[in-house]
């Protein structure tokens, strides 16, 4: 029996010979929670943006300033009437297998994300194009049917329309059912992936634009973040780099700040990305009176919620889009933390709380309000829960509604909901696509706005500003949207959206950029 | 024998079409819509529109038994459909990813026995000694604690602290250690108690004490008839063990980023991607009532005293 035991113990202490191995200075280990995907360019999901930005590349870019940079168009023109677009394509750009990037390459496949046109209404820029047209071998016309100025920013989106070699296109030219191989213009080349374990990408060496310092990025599947950190700190992984602090999130709230905190890895957060907000349904319930959505607006201790639950990692918002948005830095004043007068508010819209009681009361209806999210989001509970304690203070009753995300996002479309979260979308999208959508019936946005006395003027205004070619008038059109929806407190912004990296402290040129999907890894480095 | 496996299997199929139906059921009944599920996996924003077309699109406009009947006809040819995430064949997917968990349950089949046996002998033959209260102790920690858990200590310990396993990840032989370990746990812990319990019992038999009066040596009397008689129930126990561990594989796999089946279950269940999770369950539930029927089969095999009611004719 003693010699089984040894010999078990022996063999035990044999296996712990293996060492991991630490990564090679030209190749970089990043993770993901899932494959790469086909990465056809003009498909959504199981493709995954990250990956398609980088084997394809738009006409235009997004700077970081929010303008449109030149990219695969060196310039463009835009003719008087805002319905048309001239592009003269950059020289020189060839795909990573060698076919000329030219205008007939750019026709396929504008006229193939057009031949799959349903597929992508939610994004308007495709239902504005009307027509493509080779110019010369160079350049390419696109027709709209309307001016419509959000154009450039709605071209550097990740997708749909972003451009594949015609050599990898199907016979049909229909990319819609597949494509041959995932061939772009881009930094990188997709060389090789297994199931469930890694994608493999290499440097395009035919690339136009500076060559990448890395020359290899081995992307590895790794679905669940607390097993992320652990690989980053083992040197399994050398960068984690994204949305933090969900369930989709690259890498929890509280293991990012234990990170920043041991200061061993180096970490970053970056600016505002996008709002994590609250809509509040003014056709509905107590909040249809302007006084309960503005005494809401003043009893939440935003600062408290920032430092409890989002560990000071995203901060403090108080607009429904961060001022570093084009057209967003209005001047507007915020709707301060002030108890004493969110009561008052209450007080004087008749809103009366009886000695001993909690709630305030009004013609015999109860301050009750539903409060809608999703049960499994630990961090929309923690604020759900926390708000329910902030509005407790000043007499109103949160009743939370905490639901599997697909009831969730049924509640936002039909407008079932007192308040509701409602995160925007990020750039390109902000504040234009955003706005668009809010005379959409199907999205949280009009149904919080559905009650408002001027909801018409405000479709109309949010009709013209997409239209207008007069630079002047549009931001005076947004001025009076935003200060209108400000003003109406029909959003409850809470915080500034953010992305963290946490990486091998000797890599370098990790920076963030205003897409939040896009990872610039042509820009990292390692140190010498 | 072969009447008994012949039913057996027969009782298969009636099982699968159970299996199948409340899978079907339970998955359409809960709360939830699988075309907004699809939507927000696609990144499409969801309007009014792109709602109808996903609808359509997935068969969800038609009556809950005739999408049953569409799917389940389908099934019967092989056909479980395609995943709404990567629109891949959904059986090629759970095949792909089944051989990386049957290597990893086998694995921690085996380290359960490996462990168990011998711990299971020694606490009972050195019963109320100081192994017998070591392994006690381990059993009670073994049952208690979640694989999870167990799974992240040793990876603090063995990765983190020490570098001396890899943290996750599929490779070489030192890959499987932590995962085979932690998922063992539970296992290992019942068969040590169980294996204990039987040896005791089964040293007050009387044919124990026959053969003690035989005059045989004590080595002879324990391991020929206390260690022998005491096996056939844990054998049984294994069919039971495989369903623990076929189970406890998706938490396991999840943590070490194991590319097996399990994990690709849980990646299902947050996607609400319901052809994987049917035939995920379907898949699990035909393999696990067939390595019962071999441990039946087994069972019935070694222990001669055991006669079986189809082999009566």
């Amino acid at each position: 029996m003693r010699r089984i035991i040894l010999v078990i113990a022996a063999a035990c202490l044999l296996l712990f010979a293996a060492v991991p191995v630490w990564a090679a200075k030209t190749e970089l280990i990043f993770s993901w929670s899932s494959n790469a995907g086909p990465l056809n360019p003009h498909l959504y999901s199981p493709s995954q943006m990250y990956a398609q930005a980088m084997l394809y590349e738009p006409l235009v870019h997004y700077g970081d300033d929010g303008s449109a940079v030149p990219w695969l168009a060196e310039r463009w023109e835009i003719s008087a009437d805002g319905k048309a677009y001239t592009f003269y394509l950059r020289p020189g750009v060839v795909f990573s297998d060698g076919t000329p990037f030219d205008a007939k390459a750019v026709k396929m496949n504008v006229d193939a994300v057009l031949a799959n046109a349903g597929r992508h209404t939610w994004l308007d820029m495709i239902n504005q194009i009307e027509s493509c047209e080779i110019v010369d071998a160079m350049t390419v016309r696109l027709n709209l049917k309307n001016a419509y100025y959000p154009m450039l920013q709605e071209l550097a989106l990740i997708r749909p329309l972003r451009f594949l070699s015609p050599s990898a296109f199907p016979e049909d030219g229909d990319t819609s059912k597949g494509i041959i191989a995932p061939i772009g213009t881009g930094p990188w080349v997709h060389t090789d992936f297994r199931k469930g374990e890694y994608d493999v990408f290499v440097r395009n060496e035919r690339y136009w634009g500076p060559k990448p310092a890395l020359e290899k990025i081995t992307v590895k599947v790794l679905p669940d973040p607390e097993s992320r950190v652990i690989a980053l700190e083992t040197g399994l992984i050398d960068l984690i780099y994204g949305a933090g602090g969900h369930a989709a999130g690259q890498i929890g709230l509280e293991a990012f700040t234990r990170l920043a905190r041991q200061g061993r890895l180096p970490t970053g957060v970056s600016g505002p990305l996008s709002t994590r907000l609250l809509a509040v349904n003014s056709g509905r319930g107590p909040t249809s009176e302007l006084a309960v959505r503005q005494a809401i607006q003043h009893a939440v201790n935003k600062d408290l919620l920032v430092e409890a639950i989002f560990l000071g990692v995203e901060k403090r918002a108080d607009f429904l889009f961060a001022p570093s948005m084009p057209y967003c830095d209005l001047g507007l004043a915020p709707f301060a933390f002030d108890r004493a007068k969110a009561e008052q508010l209450l007080d004087d819209a008749g809103w009366a709380l009886d000695p001993g009681k909690s709630v305030r009361v009004k013609d015999g209806q109860e301050l009750v309000v539903d409060f809608c999210f999703t049960g499994n989001d630990a961090l929309q509970k923690a604020i759900a829960e926390a708000l329910q304690g902030e509005l407790a203070k000043v007499g109103l009753r949160l009743n939370l509604i905490g639901e599997e995300s697909d009831s969730f996002l049924r509640r936002q479309k039909d407008g079932e909901f007192g308040m509701i979260f409602n995160d925007t979308w990020g750039a390109p999208y902000e504040p234009h696509a955003m706005v668009g959508s809010m005379r959409a019936p199907s999205h949280a946005d009009y149904q919080a706005q559905a009650g408002l006395p001027m909801k018409n003027e405000l479709d109309e205004m949010i009709g013209r500003v997409l239209l207008t070619t007069d630079e002047e008038q549009r931001q005076e059109l947004y001025l009076e949207i935003l200060t209108t929806l400000h003003e109406q407190a029909v959003y409850l912004p809470l915080t500034y959206m953010t992305s963290v990296r946490a990486h091998n402290p000797k890599l370098r040129g990790v920076e963030f950029t205003p897409m939040r999907q896009y990872i610039p890894f042509e820009r990292m480095y390692w140190a010498k | 024998m072969l009447r008994y496996i012949a039913r057996r299997i027969g009782i298969l199929i009636p099982i699968l079409f159970l299996v199948s139906v409340l899978v079907f059921l339970m998955l359409r009944l809960a709360k939830g819509d699988p075309a907004m599920a699809y939507l927000r996996l696609s990144n499409i924003p969801p309007t009014a529109d792109a709602l109808e077309e996903a609808t359509r699109m997935l068969g969800l406009d038609l009556p809950l038994w005739e999408q049953y009947l569409r799917w389940a006809g389908r099934a019967l040819r092989g056909d479980f459909g395609l995943s709404w995430v990567t629109g891949q064949p959904v059986l090629g997917e759970i095949l792909y990813y089944l051989p990386a968990t049957l290597k990893l349950t086998g694995m921690s089949l085996l380290l359960t026995l490996v462990f168990s046996i011998p711990l299971g002998v020694l606490a009972a033959l050195r019963r109320d000694g100081w192994a017998d209260h070591l392994t006690r102790a381990f059993a009670f920690m073994g049952v208690s604690m979640p694989s999870f858990w167990f799974a992240y200590i040793l990876i603090f310990i063995f990765s983190v602290t020490l570098n001396l396993l890899p943290p996750m990840g599929m490779g070489g032989f030192a890959h499987i250690i932590m995962p085979a370990t932690s998922l063992a746990l539970m296992s290992t812990a019942i068969n040590i108690r169980f294996l204990r319990a039987n040896m005791l019992e089964n040293m007050h038999a009387r044919s124990v004490l026959y053969a003690r009066a035989r005059g045989l040596s004590e080595r002879r009397v324990i391991w020929g008839h206390v260690f022998r008689n005491s096996l056939v129930p844990v054998v049984t126990s294994i069919g039971m063990h495989l369903g623990e561990l076929i189970g406890g594989a998706v938490v396991v796999e999840m943590v070490f980023a194991w590319p097996g089946v399990g994990r690709y279950a849980v990646m299902a269940i947050f996607n609400r991607d319901f052809p994987i999770l049917q035939c995920f369950l379907l898949v699990m539930t035909a393999i696990f009532v067939l390595c019962n029927l071999l441990v039946d089969i087994l069972y019935a095999w070694i222990d001669p005293r055991i006669r079986l009611q189809g082999d009566r004719t």
